[in-house]
């Protein structure tokens, strides 16, 4: 699953580069998810999700502790993590990534990989998703 | 107006196995429908087999799903069913979830923002699953009659075939708006009858072609809604001319007493007490058929393929081979909550599988046995429509039927169902010479002439034999306890009747 999520974050770091730099590649696909899955989820769907992935995902990496999901859905708290992390190479700091992965999980878990697959390549473009990039993923 | 002057309507296939025919070939091209029932009723599963089943990347289909379901719960347990393909998604089927419109503001945003996807998608086909929620909000701006008109003129003009889902009660029927402004109202039923659940959807209306109408059983299985219509989809097939030809049992005497067997078509009863040899005789009806090259269905109920071929085996008649064949198929209808509709279904994709000539109930009583608690009270008239079905196509049926022996009466079957056959064959036993004897007479051939005789029989290794002449030195043969007429044994031929049709 950490793979899958990698892979998303390599590239939206890509991308940002050329939009916006300054915003975290843990931020944007977060927010891409957040919009995609909220289209047929619902806001209060999505807000139900996220906020079931990160109490999973605390345990984890405990730099979540101060990350919350608002009613929205959007996260607040976890772009302050992320420039930490950036700035003090931290290897607990994966939270985001963590957070990410336990949301795809979760997914998962309802609607199985083939759907879970369905719904991300309507977000993100192919060639992200290969044979080795299962949600199951070499990590997970 | 000439026929060439008239639009043609495209039929769209629904994707439920069983209702194209129902509903007259397929539904409206760019209809506006109500799927309507209780609760666990099946819509929201038929919804998704049409969106399944015509949903493409260029003409998508919307599913826009309001109060209720979640989303990831419906696509949960969805998911399951085979038609379901999750590569359609989001490509071809985009769900959409309108809670927070529904929530927080009123019909007219909701129909803003149904306009908005609709006219960014261009979709084919668009759902909302379940609208009645939407109508369960009091404070609205809109009424819900004005929604559902402008709904209905907005996605009519968009070329899409649509569906609203909700859940109404039967007595919601009468003087409801919303269902006059409907082109197709499919109502979804389930009843409990004891220990059963009974399915049944009707098209209480449908614009600009003919449906069957009446109830028709469905079942949801792992595929889905099946439909079984009430006329077995037989409705475009036309009826075979009657046949003259006649169909042997493989046992000479009683094909001499049926006036040369059972005519094609015809629909043949035998009747008789337990261990009297109906089996037996059905047995070898059927593979007489094989032997002649006409492949043969038998619909078992009380016991499983594998025995009924033992048994057939222990009589020297093989039915192994022929089912390797493709020549006899051996249907288990598994004795818990059928429709007659369901297992005619069986029946059919058994009979067109293997073109097959001749069909073996066995037994009546196992079929009513078999039949869900609800369906029993309509078991004759559901008979009726399936063997004039079946004869219909020429398929020659014989059906065996338990009678309770009675040294009072001699009844042809409990069912009153002799109406409904053309032959009657029966079997009883008899108390002779300090022995339970056993005798066979035809009672009705509807096709011609057969003989009046009463005629001793036994089951051997060989299966039922006829022995010797009629019994001429008994009277009172069908009372079950017959007197010694002092005759002497008959030597002439079996006799034939006048070909006066006897009336049972």
């Amino acid at each position: 699953m950490r793979d899958l999520v990698h892979r998303l974050l390599v590239y939206e770091a890509g991308a940002a580069k050329a939009s916006e730099p300054l915003e975290s590649p843990t931020l944007r696909v977060y927010e891409k998810l957040r919009q995609s899955l909220g289209e047929f989820v619902g806001v209060a769907g999505f807000y139900s999700l996220a906020s079931r992935a990160l109490a999973l995902a605390k345990p984890e990496a405990p730099s979540l502790n101060t990350t919350v999901v608002s009613g929205d859905g959007a996260l607040q708290g976890l772009g302050e993590i992320q420039t930490q992390i950036d700035m003090n190479k931290d290897p607990a700091g994966e939270g985001g990534i963590i957070l990410i992965a336990c949301l795809l999980g979760l997914l998962r878990i309802f609607l199985g990989e083939a759907l879970t697959l369905s719904l991300l390549r309507n977000a993100w473009p192919g060639e992200v998703f290969d044979d080795r990039n299962s949600v199951h993923g070499r990590n997970a | 107006m000439s026929t060439q002057d008239k639009v043609k309507i495209n039929k769209l296939p629904t994707g439920v196995p069983g209702l194209d025919e129902i509903v007259g070939g397929g539904l409206p091209e760019f209809s506006f429908n109500i799927i309507a029932g209780a609760p666990g009723s099946g819509k929201t599963t038929l919804a998704h087999q049409f969106v399944f089943a015509n949903a493409t990347p260029e003409r998508p289909a919307l599913y826009f799903t309001v109060l209720g379901e979640s989303a990831v719960k419906m696509l949960r347990y969805q998911q399951q069913y085979t038609f379901f393909n999750p590569a359609m998604l989001p490509g071809s089927i985009r769900f959409i979830n309108l809670s927070q419109v529904v929530l927080e503001k009123d019909l007219g945003a909701v129909l803003e923002q149904i306009t908005k996807e609709v006219e960014k998608a261009n979709p084919a086909v668009v759902v909302v699953d379940s609208f009645r929620t939407m109508v369960r909000k009091p404070e609205s701006d809109m009424d819900l009659q004005s929604f559902i008109q402008r709904l209905a003129l907005f996605l009519a003009s968009w070329q899409a075939t649509t569906f609203l889902i909700g859940e109404y009660a039967e007595d919601e029927l009468r003087d409801n708006p919303i269902f006059t402004v409907a082109d197709g109202l499919l109502w979804l039923r389930q009843t409990a009858e004891r220990n059963s659940i009974v399915r049944k959807l009707q098209i209480i209306k449908l614009r600009g072609q003919d449906s069957v109408p009446g109830l028709h059983t469905f079942r949801i299985t792992d595929a889905g809604v099946q439909a079984f219509s009430r006329t077995f989809g037989l409705t475009a097939r036309k009826r075979n001319p009657p046949s003259d030809r006649r169909l042997s049992f493989g046992i000479a005497e009683l094909d001499k007493m049926l006036g040369g067997g059972v005519r094609e078509g015809d629909s043949a009863l035998i009747a008789g007490p337990s261990g009297t040899g109906k089996s037996v005789l059905a047995t070898q009806f059927i593979a007489e058929g094989i032997r002649q090259g006409e492949p043969g269905i038998v619909a078992v109920f009380e016991e499983r393929p594998q025995a009924y071929a033992e048994r057939a085996a222990s009589l020297g008649l093989d039915l192994e081979t022929p089912q390797k064949d493709g020549k006899l198929t051996i249907l288990y209808l598994r004795p818990l909550d059928l429709s007659v509709d369901e297992t005619m279904h069986s029946i059919l994709d058994a009979v067109q599988k293997i073109g097959a000539k001749r069909l073996v109930i066995d037994s009546l009583a196992g079929f009513e046995m078999a039949l869900a608690p609800g369906f029993r009270a309509d078991f004759r008239e559901s008979l009726y429509r399936m063997i004039f079905a079946l004869t219909g196509i020429g398929v020659t049926i014989l059906s065996t039927v338990e009678v309770d022996e009675s040294f009072t009466e001699f009844p042809f079957s409990t069912y009153s169902i002799s109406f409904l056959t053309d032959d009657i064959i029966r079997l009883r036993y008899v108390s002779i010479d300090g022995q339970l004897r056993k005798i066979m007479v035809v009672i009705k051939m509807r096709g011609g002439n057969h003989a009046k005789d009463i005629r001793e029989y036994e089951i051997t290794s060989k299966g039922v034999v006829i022995l010797g002449k009629r019994l001429t030195e008994y009277q009172g043969l069908i009372s079950g306890i017959p007197v010694h007429s002092g005759r002497p044994d008959m030597t002439e031929e079996p006799s034939q009747d006048t070909g006066i049709e006897h009336n049972t």
